[in-house]
């Protein structure tokens, strides 16, 4: 018992003595031909999602960086980001729609 | 040209309005010599906030928005089809891609609203004017042709958003109806506003400005 309350504590030492953070998910929502949040800022390893909630579908593309393809109208698209930067990005199909997402 | 779907859907919006009745403020000519704008010309439309002598029905807005939606994917396919304009083209291609899917949506909605879409003179005339015009376009080609293009959908677009405002959204009973209605008006103001760069960009350095 008294070897598992140590191994406990020290496993726990361990884990609160990582500088490891726990990756998050962040949301985008594309809604009234806008992404909102228009300016995001995540860390490297946590995930974006973003959700068509237009009736009208729409892409997230950052030409070079990554391209969602269409989301069609209640679709979602995910993105693990890694490295670090600011990346403008657009939907191709709608050029008056931009947003920035910046990872640190 | 460019202006004769937009004449036509002020004057459907002018002929839905409630007619002007003699309470209403009509502003006596005491004519100063000055500028009388006293055309008769489309002009903007009426106060939103006027409540609701609505003129419209669920049924007829629903079968007005259809015909509105399916002029601007026919006008699409056909510039997809005659544009040499690769900007064109895409704009076009958008054209069809966003208007089928804002129909579907409302023939989804209505039907499970249980709301049988009516036929009106406006939808009618929209459908008319939609069809006039594509006659128009398609006797031009090349340069002509996506100018005139471009030109009616800037127009069309306009006219549209108006209609929306001062008839479809405040004379909406059922509100998933309504709010469906104010969903969209984004995505036609998008629209617009890509028309209008396109038509800067095609009036090239010809002096034009914006």
């Amino acid at each position: 018992m008294r070897l598992g309350l140590v191994l406990a504590v020290s496993l726990g030492a361990a884990a609160c003595s990582s500088s490891a953070r726990e990756p998050q998910v962040h949301r985008v929502a594309i809604q009234g031909m806008q992404f909102v949040p228009a300016d995001l800022t995540a860390s490297a390893g946590d995930t974006i999602v973003w959700v068509n909630e237009d009736i009208v579908p729409h892409t997230a593309t950052a030409a070079g960086t990554f391209d969602s393809g269409v989301i069609a109208s209640k679709a979602e698209w995910r993105l693990v980001v890694k490295d670090s930067g600011v990346v403008g990005y657009v939907c191709t199909m709608h050029p008056t729609m931009k947003a920035t997402l910046t990872v640190r | 040209m460019r202006t004769t779907i937009a004449t036509i859907l002020w004057a459907t919006v002018l002929a839905l309005a409630p007619a002007c009745k003699s309470d209403e403020k009509q502003p006596t000519t005491t004519t100063t010599p000055e500028s009388s704008s006293s055309k008769p010309a489309p002009a903007p439309a009426p106060e939103p906030a006027k409540p609701a002598a609505a003129t419209l029905t669920d049924a007829q807005i629903a079968a007005i928005v259809v015909a509105a939606n399916q002029v601007d994917v026919d006008a699409g396919k056909l510039a997809v089809e005659k544009s040499g304009n690769a900007e064109v083209k895409k704009f076009a291609q958008q054209m069809v891609t966003d208007h089928t899917a804002v129909n579907q949506a409302a023939v989804e909605l209505v039907t499970r609203l249980e709301v049988t879409p009516e036929e009106s003179d406006a939808s009618r005339g929209l459908a008319a004017s939609g069809t006039e015009t594509r006659t128009k376009l398609a006797a031009l080609d090349g340069d002509a042709f996506d100018r005139a293009y471009v030109d009616n959908e800037v127009a069309y677009h306009q006219a549209v958003i108006g209609v929306l405002d001062s008839q479809l959204i405040p004379s909406a009973t059922n509100e998933e109806l309504k709010k469906t209605l104010v969903g969209v008006r984004p995505a036609f103001v998008a629209h617009l506003e890509h028309a209008q760069h396109l038509q800067s960009s095609l009036a090239g350095g010809h002096g034009h400005g914006k």
